[in-house]
């Protein structure tokens, strides 16, 4: 009785600590802290992240302005060998003209058990490189000493930054489970940021406090005596904690896991009393007017630009009308111009400059395709958006962070035309489906809102063949297939990358004995707006086998289950919307019957006929018909849809791999 | 006379023209373009050995790039370090008319961090420069100058760098004091080279001109045997203050251990630890294994590499406080924690990774990596230093089957990694499963791996969390829909190492079901999935890697079926490996059997096309069905 009591109140102890903070006080580390082999979030982790605790604060600094003094303190339990990996960190710096993010001190220690006693290794400043990366951005590296499995390391560093502008946003979530990630910031109230947040995860603490304060900034950069000036106001500190934070996890079809993490992130919005009032983040029309006059962006779009005028004539020819015209532009930008960068909404060179050494960023290239549009007389304003590979960007907000790509919008006749010249194969009118990740934004007056959903991307393919007894007792076949769009643009790349000889030889490959085929054609290969189609015929030998087993749908099922996983964590989120059919008519063999027709099936995906599946199978006389068509009506799927589209998906790769069996007639 | 003049202005401008286009794609002869996506249109180098403490690199190179896929080569980088140093760089582009574009400007080269991704820090950095053009086909044209404050590492002349990529006319100038030898080592250079002697110097100088294009290759030899290389390597030479001599690998033995000498001297704890480890142990066996265990416990890999410390071990103290180290700062600590046992290692060269043979009969620096040989009265035994799960005694794919240089004070000399070949590098797997009425196969799984072929899986399941080996297990078997219920490995920790890996899987439609049909792939897991072209073989083959699979499989099938056809018993056996399988069906049970050989070897290319048929009769096999037919 005594024992059970102790265990309920040692139980009720454990609770109690766990809804409190951690001891964070730098080297309180015990002996059973380190004993600790496996902690209940995650019985299979390699390390565990005992806390992970962060604040930004704003200070007065010695230029005349405010810096940021950015702390981190952060432990780790290194459990085996495969967390050897949290022993390295290594902290990023930025440096642009006199400004710069420098680190105050790095405290770093290890923490083994050695005996029953806890020994502390310390990582000696010999220990920490910093490495230049390029011009601006260089980090500064350490790996922590005399680390074994089982051992505790942490770290506690200070970076003063003159980025004001730039608050670091806090990740509550990583690769690591974290028992504890923990925020602050302290903010004066004549800065304003606006908090954005995201992920699935409920904070543990949201807290938020004012309290007077007094800001000194001195000016040393003068060589006249330096005077203080102080500012008293009210600061605002707020704080914020998530507990017991489990891993993120990669899985497929997923845009990017960065849209799925627990997060604060901040941008500045405005200054206020007792600083002249200024407004940062305006509205979007304000952010677009100030992007249009802005020098990296589209100040130069507003110029005469008349030196463009050699080029536009070259490019435009004798075309007659708007839509000839940008055709013609969109074509003479993509096929001169080198994309060096696919990450970028601002100019690092001026267009003439892209012009004249013929390669640029995404961002120079569809801006000097802007640019060219525009002296033609055709209205094209830039659009901003963020790619999949990114996370999405903010509707309401004028974030320009959230952003990493430029196309171009143009008005032709009424209609507006999304184009993108920096991939070498794309069609007019149509973007790479990366561009396809919800919101963006047009920079003109109005500030148009665009959004781009890959709900909206259907990639139809269709594939029919025919297969027919000819004269000579032989069984020849046709297939035709139009690829989907964007099959179609690899497809393209592959046969410029490979050539058209080695495409064959690999076709050959996917058919089994006794299928000869004919070198393909292909049309439309060089028609970037339209899919592409593929032509060939083949001949197949019979063996002279009494019975025949056929597979209906040649080379074109499916054969594994795109969905792998037995489980999901995040939603699907497939780059386009699926929609395939395919059909077969074929002859019985001559001299051979049917014995065995696959069975028929139509089924929908869900109630809501998010997609629906058709294996049809009909026969007529001496004429065998097949038709298999799958559709999926949007490309976003939650974690607890995934059963059932795993669940369809079998189904179609079971239906796709009946056989027809014929038989030798007696 | 003013028609006159503008004939001769014309003829000017066309002289000009003329005098500005050595590089017209126009001028490329014909079979210079088949199966090519670059040109190289010249290349000069010159080496020149000022003395063992000074060599200048200077090349000069133009290559048309015919279309995107020759982009890559188009690039130029550089690296640099405290070894070596970049003078100068120039640079130039040309239209497919070979009009000058536009010349390099310094300021366009991008200057970046090489640090590489397995060190924690070096002193790389590299110089980068695109000129991103894209109407083919155009000219790039570069010129650098390299100055090496050393002479360990000479250059070696490599016209034709790359598959699809044709040589017009290349030419290597080595400029050596007469009195010091170059020596080299010759691949595919037919006839001699030009020498002279000017100002007490000897210029030595290879050429060629029009070397095809070579297309990629399935199972190609290395590539020094496809075309032209010429090594090159110092007699004396000297480094950051250390002297060596390359002439022969027992004297570049003797130079690495001047550099790793007295660098074993072990904290008094540490030396106690040994002693308190080994007592009571008998046997060198024993000890070695229980000390490697200790390193494995203790150590972890990271890589600082200064300078000379790309080549010269921290002390075996530095480990010891640190507990981290490269591999040659653990192959010392680790050869140092053996010394303090009384048992006698050796830390020894190696070139790690696939397909990495040195060329034994030149002596350079052909290595990347450090293990340690500890030779016992029968056998030498291997550890490989930099990781924390290998058994003692087996240094896995990534060493194994190549030639080594042991460093010791007197010289060592090329010796032989362990071998791991057909016989030893085995997958035996035994299926038992049972289809139901639906074609839903459960099944058991049981698999042996043992030597290079457990290595894969020995990485995964030691570098990954157990829910991270099942998401893995979940995604790499070639099976329509299945799930992985349970599974466990047992790993046998041994000079010969062994996994024992048991799943159990769902999958569902194994057999596909057609009305009364039930079909049914009996090879579950082991399909090859290699298919070669029948095509004009050029070159030899190579395959550095055998291995043996064996695969039984039962499946038990729902009652009431009868066969109607079963798949033939297939033998195939040839000089590169054997094949066989075999079906039957014994009461409700499909039986199969499969053993594949694989050899390694080369082989000449005129068996290629057996080759050929060999994969493509796997290949079929692999595949065959078995058809059952409900009764009545």
């Amino acid at each position: 009785m005594k024992k059970l009591l102790t265990i309920a109140l040692l139980y009720c102890a454990n609770t109690l600590n766990a809804q409190e903070a951690p001891n964070s006080k730098f080297g309180k580390i015990s002996p059973e802290d380190l004993q600790k082999k496996v902690y209940a979030i995650d019985s299979s982790a390699d390390a565990v992240v005992l806390f992970d605790i962060g604040s930004s604060e704003i200070v007065g600094n010695s230029k005349g302005w405010f810096s940021f003094e950015y702390t981190r303190h952060k432990r780790i339990h290194i459990l085996n060998k495969n967390g050897y990996a949290y022993a390295d960190a290594e902290i990023p710096l930025y440096n642009e003209g006199n400004d710069q993010e420098k680190i105050q001190n790095i405290k770093a220690v290890t923490y083994n058990l050695e005996n029953g006693k806890v020994t502390e290794t310390k990582l000696d400043k010999s220990g920490i490189f910093n490495e230049q990366i390029d011009k601006k951005h260089s980090r500064s590296k350490f790996t922590f000493p005399n680390v074994k499995e089982g051992s505790i390391v942490e770290y506690e560093y200070k970076v003063l930054s003159d980025f004001y502008f730039n608050l670091e946003p806090w990740d509550f979530q990583g690769s690591a489970p974290r028992l504890w990630s923990e925020y602050k910031t302290a903010i004066p109230q004549f800065f304003n940021y606006i908090t954005l947040s995201q992920g699935y995860r409920p904070f543990f603490i949201k807290d938020h406090k004012e309290k007077p304060a007094i800001f000194n900034v001195k000016d040393e950069r003068t060589t006249e005596q330096s005077e203080t000036t102080s500012i008293s106001c009210t600061e605002y500190d707020t704080r914020w904690v998530m507990k017991d934070v489990p891993a993120l996890k990669e899985e497929n079809y997923t845009s990017t896991l960065e849209n799925h993490l627990s997060r604060v992130e901040f941008q500045l919005s405005a200054y206020t009393y007792p600083l002249v009032d200024k407004k940062i983040m305006g509205s979007w029309p304000d952010a677009t007017k100030e992007l249009m006059e802005s020098d990296d962006f589209g100040n130069e779009l507003t110029n005469n630009n008349a030196w463009l005028s050699d080029a536009i004539k070259e490019a435009v020819g004798s075309a007659a009308t708007d839509m000839e015209k940008a055709r013609k532009i969109y074509g003479y930008v993509r096929d001169n111009f080198s994309c060096t960068n696919y990450m970028a909404i601002r100019t690092q060179q001026t267009l003439k400059n892209v012009f004249k050494t013929r390669k640029g960023s995404v961002a120079e290239v569809n801006l000097l395709l802007t640019a060219m549009l525009k002296r033609s007389n055709i209205i094209a304003d830039p659009v901003l958006l963020s790619t999949r590979s990114h996370p999405f960007a903010y509707e309401v907000y004028p974030i320009m962070a959230r952003f990493n790509y430029v196309v171009c919008q143009a008005n032709i006749d009424g209609k507006n035309y999304y184009l993108d010249a920096s991939h070498d194969r794309l069609g007019f009118g149509k973007l790479p489906y990366e561009c396809y990740n919800g919101s963006a934004r047009v920079v003109n007056e109005a500030a148009t809102s665009l959004y781009f959903i890959s709900d909206s991307l259907k990639e139809q393919t269709n594939t029919s063949v025919i297969i027919a007894n000819d004269d000579k007792g032989k069984w020849i076949g046709s297939l035709n297939n139009t690829f989907g769009y964007y099959a179609s643009c690899s497809l393209r790349d592959e046969l410029k990358e490979k050539g058209e000889d080695s495409y064959y030889k690999n076709l050959k490959k996917e058919y089994s004995e006794g299928f000869e085929l004919e070198k393909p054609t292909f049309d439309s290969l060089s028609r970037y707006e339209d899919p592409v189609t593929m032509h060939y015929s083949f001949d197949i030998s019979k063996a002279h086998d009494d019975i025949i087993y056929f597979s209906p749908m040649m080379t074109e099922g499916y054969k594994q289950n795109p969905f792998k996983s037995a489980e999901r964590f995040y939603p699907v989120e497939m780059p386009y919307v699926p929609d395939q059919t395919y059909t077969l008519t074929m002859e019985v063999p001559d001299g051979y019957e049917v014995d065995e027709l696959p069975k028929s099936v139509r089924v929908k995906l869900n109630e809501d006929n998010d997609g629906m599946f058709e294996y049809l199978v009909a026969r007529s006389g001496n004429i065998i018909s097949l038709r298999s068509k799958l559709k999926l009506n949007r490309a976003i799927f939650q974690p607890d849809e995934y059963n059932y589209l795993r669940e369809f998906f079998n189904l179609v790769v079971s239906k796709h791999n009946e056989q027809i069996v014929f038989k030798k007639k007696k | 006379m003013r028609y006159l003049l503008t004939a001769v202005t014309l003829a000017f401008v066309n002289f000009c023209y003329a005098s500005e286009t050595p590089y017209a794609a126009s001028a490329i002869p014909a079979a210079l373009l088949k199966d090519a996506n670059v040109v190289k249109r010249l290349e000069e180098v010159r080496f020149e050995i000022i003395s063992t403490g000074e060599t200048i690199l200077h090349r000069k190179y133009a290559l048309t790039v015919l279309n995107e896929n020759g982009n890559d080569n188009a690039s130029f980088s550089e690296y640099y370090d405290k070894l070596k140093q970049i003078k100068s760089i120039d640079g130039a582009l040309y239209d497919g008319n070979g009009k000058l574009i536009k010349r390099l400007k310094s300021k366009e080269i991008q200057d970046r961090s090489g640090v590489d991704n397995n060190d924690l820090m070096d002193d790389h950095r590299v110089k980068m420069h695109n000129f991103y053009y894209k109407e083919y086909p155009y000219t790039v044209e570069y010129e650098v100058e390299i100055q090496y404050n050393n002479s360990l590492f000479f250059p070696h002349w490599l016209p034709q760098e790359d598959e699809n990529f044709s040589v017009e006319k290349s030419s290597f100038t080595l400029v050596a004091p007469a009195n010091y030898v170059v020596r080299n080592k010759v691949f595919n250079y037919n006839g001699q080279p030009l020498v002279s002697t000017e100002k007490n110097k000897t210029v030595t100088t290879w050429q060629v001109s029009n070397l095809t294009a070579i297309k990629s290759t399935y199972a190609a030899p290395a590539w020094q045997e496809l075309t032209t290389v010429i090594f090159f390597g110092p007699t004396e030479f000297e480094i950051q203050g250390y002297k060596g001599n390359m002439s022969n690998w027992q004297e570049f033995s003797k130079f690495v251990y001047s550099l790793k000498k007295d660098r074993d001297a072990l904290p008094e704890a540490v030396k106690q630890k040994v002693q308190e480890l080994t007592a009571g142990l008998t046997t060198d066996q024993e000890k070695i294994k229980v000390l490697y265990q200790y390193l494995q416990q203790h150590t972890r890999y990271v890589g600082v590499q200064l300078g000379i410390g790309g080549w010269q071990p921290f002390d075996a103290n530095y480990v010891a406080q640190n507990g981290y180290g490269d591999c040659k700062a653990l192959t010392n600590y680790m050869y140092s924690l053996l010394k303090a046992a009384g048992i006698q290692s050796y830390y020894t060269l190696v070139n790690a990774g696939s397909r990495n043979r040195i060329i034994d009969d030149f002596p350079s620096q052909q290595f990347n990596h450090v293990i340690l040989s500890v030779p016992l009265q029968k056998d030498t035994m291997w550890l490989e230093c930099t990781n924390q799960t290998l058994p003692a005694g087996y240094v896995s794919d990534f060493t194994a089957n190549r030639k080594a240089l042991v460093i010791c004070e007197q010289g060592g000399t090329l010796v032989q990694t362990p071998r791991y070949g057909v016989k030893e590098n085995l997958q035996l797997r035994s299926v038992k499963g049972t289809v139901d009425e639906q074609g839903n196969l459960t099944a058991v799984v049981d698999t042996r791996y043992t030597a290079i072929r457990q290595d894969y899986l020995h990485d995964l399941i030691s570098s990954l969390s157990k829910d991270k080996v099942k998401e893995k297990l979940q995604e790499e078997l070639e099976l329509a829909t299945y799930n992985v219920n349970n599974f466990t490995y047992n790993e046998k920790k041994d000079v010969k190492p062994e996994i024992k890996e048991d799943l159990n899987i769902a999958v569902n439609n194994y057999a596909s079901i057609t009305g009364k049909r039930l079909f049914i792939t009996p090879n579950l897991l082991n399909r090859s999935s290699s298919k070669l072209n029948d095509e004009e073989r050029l070159y030899d083959f190579e395959f550095d890697y055998g291995y043996t699979d064996r695969d039984s499989v039962e499946i038990e099938i729902p009652a009431g079926y009868e066969p109607e056809a079963l798949p033939q018993d297939v033998v195939v056996s040839s000089e590169f490996g054997a094949y066989r399988c075999a079906t039957h069906l014994s009461g409700n049970k499909v039986v199969y059997y499969r053993e594949r050989e694989q050899y390694e070897g080369k082989f000449p290319a005129k068996d290629y096309a057996q080759l050929v048929s060999f994969y493509a009769a796997i290949y079929k096999a692999d595949r065959n069905r078995v058809v059952l037919v409900k009764k009545g």
